[in-house]
C-alpha cells in the first residue's frame, strides 16, 4: 500500500508538471495557427453581399473614391483588406495575443487573447483595423473585431459594401488538412451596409516554415509618375517618359 | 504518517504547478506593450542621444550627415546641433511631415532603436515579433536557422535569437547602410547583437546594443535604451493595455506639412 501510494504520488507529479509547463493555449488543447499562410487563385469563396437599397450607385462610387484616395496616398490600408493583401501573412500566435503580420507597410492585427470584453468607446479611437478580441471554441478561433473607422484605409469588403464605425467582423479560423490550410469565414453585419449578414470565405495555403517575410515595397505619396499612374486612365500608348527611361 | 505527507505533499505540488508553470514561462513575458523612457532625465530626444558614448570608428570612417537614433519620421528636429541655444537664440520644433508608407523609422533599421512611439512583442515558439505603432515590424527567428547565404540588404536586415533564461539574445546583419546612435555607422557586413533584458519584476526591458564591425569600429559601440511596460489603462473595469494605431495622411494639406513654428518672442 505504501509503495502503491508513493508510485502514484510520483506518477501525479510528472504527468501534472509537463502539462502545467505549457502555455494555456496548448493546456487547452487549442491548435496553434501560427505560420507563414498564402491566398491562391482558388482560396476564396466570395459571394455577393446583400446591401441595403438605400445604398445608390452614387454612394458606392463616392466610398470607391475614398479608397482610392487611401492607396493614392499610402495611407495605412487596414481590415479587410490586409487580410488578402497580394502577399503571404506572417501569423503568430503569443501568450496574450496574435499577432497577423502583412507585409506591406500596413500596422499588424492583433487578435487579443488574453481579455473577453472589447475595449471601452469612451478610450478607444476608431482605427483600420478596429479592436479585436479572440476566443477558442474547441478548434475553431473565433475573433470579434468593432471599432472600425468609417473613412481611415481602404473601407472595401469583398463582395461588396463596406467598412464603417458601425461595423462588426466575426472571423472564425480553422486549420484543415493536417494545417496545411487555414480556413478563415469572415462575417460582417453593419446595419447602415448590410441587409443581410455577409459571409465569405478565405482559405489560407502554408508556406514552408523555412520562408521570410520579404521587405515591402516602399510606398513614395510622393512619387508624380506613380501619382499620374494611379489618377490618369490607362493610354494605349507608352508613356514618353517610361519609353526614354528604358 | 509517511504515506499521509507524501499524500498531502502530492496534493499541495498539484496546485503549486500551475505557479512553476509561470515561472518556467517567465522566459516569454517579453510579450507586451512597451514605452521607451528617459531614466537618465534628461528630459529630450536630444539629450536621449547625447547620452550615448561616442561610437570609436576606424580612421578614414565617418558617419553619414544628420544624427543616428532619428528617422525621417521620427522625433521633431529642433534647431541648432542639440546643445543647448546661446543665450537669445530662440528654440524652434518643427514637427516632421506625414510622408506616407515608407520603410520605417529609427534611423532607417525598421525598429532597431525605436523612438518614443509604442512597441510590441508577441513570443512564439519559432519567432519573436516586433511591431511599432509608428512603423515597422520586425521578424526574429528563434527557430535555430542561420542567416542566409544570399540575403539582399535591408532596413531591418536578417534578424536571428535564442534566450538565455530571460534575456532574448539577438543578432543581426544584412542591413541597408546607414547611421548608429552616438556616431555610429552600419554596413551590409556590420553585426548587430541586441540583449533584450527584463528586470526581476518584468516591468522593466532594457535593451544592449552592440554594433560590431572590424571595417568600421576601432572596439564594438554599447549603448543601451530603457521602456516600461506601458501604462495600463482603465476599460468597463478593467485595466488593459493595447497597442494603438498612428494615423498619417500624407495628402491632408494639414498634415503634410511641418508645424508652422510659432512667433518667436525673443526679451
Amino acid at each position: 500500500m505504501k509503495r502503491f501510494c508513493i508510485l502514484t504520488s510520483v506518477i501525479a507529479c510528472l504527468v501534472v508538471l509537463p502539462t502545467s509547463a505549457r502555455t494555456p493555449q496548448e493546456q487547452r488543447g487549442a491548435p496553434d495557427i501560427s505560420g507563414f499562410w498564402e491566398l491562391s487563385f482558388d482560396s476564396r469563396n466570395v459571394p455577393r453581399a446583400n446591401l441595403l437599397p438605400t445604398l445608390t450607385r452614387a454612394k458606392l462610387d463616392a466610398r470607391a473614391k475614398k479608397d482610392a484616395y487611401a492607396i493614392r496616398w499610402c495611407n495605412l490600408l487596414g481590415v479587410p483588406f490586409i487580410m488578402d493583401p497580394g502577399r503571404p501573412l506572417d501569423i503568430r500566435q503569443g501568450s496574450t495575443a496574435i499577432i497577423i503580420v502583412p507585409e506591406n507597410s500596413s500596422p499588424p492585427r492583433y487578435l487579443y487573447t488574453n481579455r473577453s470584453a472589447h475595449i471601452s468607446e469612451d478610450i478607444f479611437d476608431p482605427s483600420t483595423n478596429g479592436d479585436s478580441i479572440a476566443r477558442w471554441e474547441g478548434d475553431t478561433l473565433v475573433a470579434d473585431t468593432v471599432g472600425f473607422h468609417g473613412e481611415h484605409g481602404i473601407t472595401a469588403i469583398p463582395g461588396g459594401g463596406f467598412r464603417t464605425e458601425k461595423s462588426r467582423l466575426v472571423e472564425r479560423y480553422r486549420l484543415l488538412k493536417d494545417g496545411s490550410i487555414l480556413s478563415v469565414t469572415f462575417t460582417w453585419t453593419d446595419p447602415t451596409v448590410f441587409r443581410t449578414p455577409h459571409s465569405y470565405e478565405f482559405r489560407y495555403q502554408r508556406l514552408p516554415a523555412t520562408y521570410e517575410p520579404r521587405q515591402w515595397l516602399s510606398c513614395d505619396p510622393f512619387d508624380e509618375d506613380r501619382a499620374k499612374f494611379l489618377e490618369s486612365p490607362p493610354s494605349p500608348k507608352p508613356a514618353a517618359r517610361a519609353v526614354s527611361k528604358e | 504518517m509517511r504515506l499521509r505527507v507524501v499524500l498531502v505533499v502530492t496534493f499541495l505540488l498539484s496546485f503549486a504547478a500551475p505557479t512553476v508553470a509561470h515561472g518556467q514561462s517567465a522566459k516569454m513575458r517579453l510579450e507586451g506593450d512597451w514605452v521607451r523612457i528617459d531614466p537618465d532625465g534628461v528630459g529630450s530626444f536630444g539629450g536621449l542621444s547625447g547620452v550615448i558614448p561616442p561610437a570609436q570608428l576606424l580612421p578614414g570612417v565617418s558617419a553619414p550627415g544628420g544624427r543616428g537614433g532619428r528617422g525621417g519620421r521620427g522625433a521633431p528636429p529642433t534647431s541648432g546641433s542639440g546643445g543647448p541655444n546661446p543665450e537669445g537664440v530662440p528654440y524652434i520644433v518643427v514637427a516632421q511631415p506625414c510622408t506616407g508608407g515608407g520603410p520605417g523609422r529609427s534611423n532607417g533599421a525598421l525598429l532597431v532603436n525605436p523612438d518614443s512611439g509604442g512597441i510590441h512583442f508577441i513570443e512564439h515558439k519559432d519567432e519573436v515579433i516586433f511591431a511599432g505603432e509608428r512603423g515597422g515590424v520586425r521578424h526574429i527567428y528563434i527557430d535555430g536557422r542561420s542567416h542566409p547565404n544570399v540575403w539582399t540588404p535591408t532596413p531591418a536586415g536578417h534578424s536571428v535569437g535564442r534566450y538565455e533564461g530571460n534575456i532574448l539574445m539577438v543578432e543581426t546583419t544584412g542591413f541597408m547602410p546607414g547611421m548608429v546612435p552616438g556616431g555610429g555607422v552600419r554596413t551590409a557586413e556590420t553585426r548587430l547583437l541586441e540583449r533584450f533584458e527584463l528586470s526581476p519584476d518584468g516591468n522593466r526591458l532594457t535593451v544592449t546594443y552592440t554594433w560590431e564591425d572590424p571595417k568600421v569600429y576601432q572596439k564594438p559601440h554599447v549603448y543601451r535604451y530603457y521602456f516600461d511596460r506601458a501604462p495600463l489603462v482603465e476599460s468597463k473595469g478593467t485595466k488593459v493595455s493595447y497597442a494603438l494605431e498612428e494615423w498619417c495622411d500624407a495628402g491632408d494639406p494639414v498634415e503634410k506639412q511641418s508645424i508652422i513654428p510659432p512667433k518667436q518672442i525673443i526679451k
